[in-house]
């Protein structure tokens, strides 16, 4: 469960990045972030992986209240959750296998488990034969699953995708998004910050609809002709707002 | 599924992982490691020569010292008995080790074995020279140098006092310019050593920090992924501990062989003193002594770089 109370954030140069958001998200949920550039979908993710802090308002993610959250205990929370990243992040100095053990490395992992769930999360995103590659020699699309395997290798509860797709085109994107939805399926919670409109089109998951930092209760895309048809009952976002 | 073909299990390790990633860095870059390992050496090589010699240069003072003995010339009119006598009492002296009587008609036994003034001496038709009483001084090696002389001088003082002596003769002087010169050379090399020491811990501190740059990245990601700060740090800690330990591996070996230059100087120089101290080449504890310590000394260069107040490349928020 995620739930923002009142969230506002501001960035150092004052200007506000989200103003006032609260929502509600349950276990096992599938949602879009949705909005234009600069509407703060990043900002927002960022306070969920506690990697920002609000300036007002409260988070709570699964038990973790976070106006509670002492600071060494910040990454284990960041631990616990798989972020993918629009430019990947992932490390040209090392192999695939290697991007993709760092969390386990991280976690404490023993090493017989550190080459089972690596090599697993590889062969999710169907790159288990390019473990031993650099990632530099993987294309966009590839290269943006092996960020992907890197995201979900420690099993977290929850995954975090800033505009994975957002370089790639209309092809990859929908192959990224049948990879999220088959971790969605085995139960991981599902946060897909994305403007691309043939996926939001495509897909009938609840929406947050980020306006200038404001959170619109409008889960429609272009506000018209679009039934929003929850994929469970779990999973329809509350906007409390 | 594959087995896949993989590092070292010990690699996959948070310890394994960091030294690893040092290691890597320092090979990477082999020719700009060496390069500041030979800096780092150089620098340290003179505060080790100079730690390496100390405990000798102390000895040299005392030892000096304690094989200095006062003669006490005894007025002519003094009889070979009184003087023996007067041997004998001061024997059991404190701050006496002990005594030794030369009689007259010894004392010109030893001068013309030792001279070619037999001629002149006949001459004279009688015995020239005064009984003299050899005293050595019970002289504590544990006490410090200064303290030593001024023991000594206080004992020839007492001797002067005395009717029966005619004069007494202190060889000390050259042990007080040596040890003038002992003191100033310890002052100057020890101000060198400490200025050296704080360079190499310079150097130390701006490898780490350039290390910092070179890792930002791998830094940035792993935070995002969920490392903690000490698994961010460790690595740093790790390349400079690693730097310390070579670094310290090459200044004791340079500061061997530079000792080894010094020692046959060192000795002659010593011999021209009639002192029986000789340079000891360094034992293999302080040879890993000087690599310990500048381990240690590698490990503080980092921590005060990675944790220094304004180090902005580090932040776990
Ligand atoms: N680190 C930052 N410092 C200052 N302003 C920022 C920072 N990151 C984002 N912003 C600003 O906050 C607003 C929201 O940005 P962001 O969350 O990246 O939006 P989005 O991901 O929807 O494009 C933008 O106006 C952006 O310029
Ligand atoms: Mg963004």
């Amino acid at each position: 469960m995620i739930a923002f109370d009142r969230v506002s954030l501001a960035y150092r140069t004052g200007q506000f990045a989200l103003e006032e958001v609260s929502f509600t998200l349950k276990p096992g949920s599938f949602t879009f972030l949705t909005g234009h550039s600069g509407a703060g979908k990043s900002s927002l993710l960022r306070l969920i992986a506690r990697l920002e802090k609000p300036t007002s308002g409260d988070i709570q993610v699964g038990n973790e209240q976070y106006s509670r959250l002492k600071p060494r205990h910040e990454p284990r929370l960041r631990r616990s959750m798989g972020i993918v990243f629009q430019d990947n992040q992932l490390l040209y100095d090392r192999s695939v296998f290697d991007n993709v053990a760092l969390p386990l490395i991280i976690g404490g992992y023993r090493f017989k488990d550190v080459k089972t769930r690596v090599m697993a999360a590889l062969e999710r995103v169907g790159l288990s034969d390019r473990y031993a590659d650099n990632p530099i020699v993987l294309s966009g699309g590839e290269q943006q699953r092996i960020g992907i395997a890197r995201a979900v290798v420690a099993r977290p509860k929850l995954l975090l995708a800033d505009e994975p797709t957002g370089n790639l085109d209309a092809g990859i994107s929908e192959e990224i998004m049948k990879l999220l939805l088959q971790f969605n399926a085995s139960g991981v919670s599902v946060l897909f910050a994305t403007h691309d409109t043939d996926l939001l089109n495509g897909y009938r998951f609840p929406q947050l609809v980020l306006d200038g930092g404001r959170l619109t209760a409008d889960q429609t895309v272009g506000g018209a002709g679009f039934s929003y048809q929850p994929q469970s009952p779990n999973s329809e976002p509350e906007v409390t707002s | 599924m594959i087995e896949p073909d993989v590092g070292s299990r010990w690699s996959y390790t948070k310890r394994g992982y960091a030294l690893t990633q040092s290691v890597r860095q320092l090979r990477e870059r082999s020719v700009a490691t060496f390069i500041t390992l030979f800096v780092l050496g150089t620098t340290l090589a003179l505060p080790a020569v100079f730690w390496f010699g100390s405990a000798s240069l102390s000895n040299l003072v005392n030892r000096s010292v304690g094989e200095e003995s006062i003669t006490v010339y005894l007025s002519l009119d003094v009889s070979e008995l009184d003087g023996a006598a007067f041997a004998k009492d001061w024997q059991n002296q404190t701050g006496v080790k002990r005594t030794t009587y030369i009689s007259r008609a010894e004392a010109l036994a030893l001068f013309q074995e030792q001279t070619d003034l037999n001629d002149a001496l006949a001459a004279l038709g009688s015995n020239p020279l005064p009984g003299a009483v050899v005293v050595y001084p019970n002289i504590d090696p544990a006490v410090p140098g200064d303290v030593t002389v001024e023991r000594v001088e206080a004992l020839a003082a007492r001797f002067k006092a005395m009717n029966a002596v005619e004069r007494v003769q202190i060889d000390l002087d050259w042990v007080r310019r040596l040890q003038s010169a002992l003191t100033l050379f310890r002052v100057i090399v020890s101000l060198l050593a400490v200025f050296l020491t704080l360079t190499g811990l310079l150097v130390i501190g701006n490898t780490v920090r350039l290390e910092l740059l070179r890792r930002q990245r791998e830094m940035e990601v792993s935070t995002l992924l969920g490392a903690s700060r000490s698994f961010l740090t460790r690595p740093i800690l790790y390349t400079g501990t690693l730097y310390g330990l070579l670094g310290g591996s090459i200044a004791a070996v340079i500061a061997t062989i530079a000792y080894s230059f010094i020692k046959t100087p060192a000795d002659q120089l010593a011999a021209q003193y009639a002192s029986p101290f000789r340079l000891a080449l360094p034992t293999a504890g302080q040879f890993l002594t000087i690599i310990a310590v500048v381990t240690a000394l590698g490990l503080i260069g980092a921590v005060m770089t990675v944790f220094r107040p304004s180090s902005t490349h580090i932040t776990n928020r």
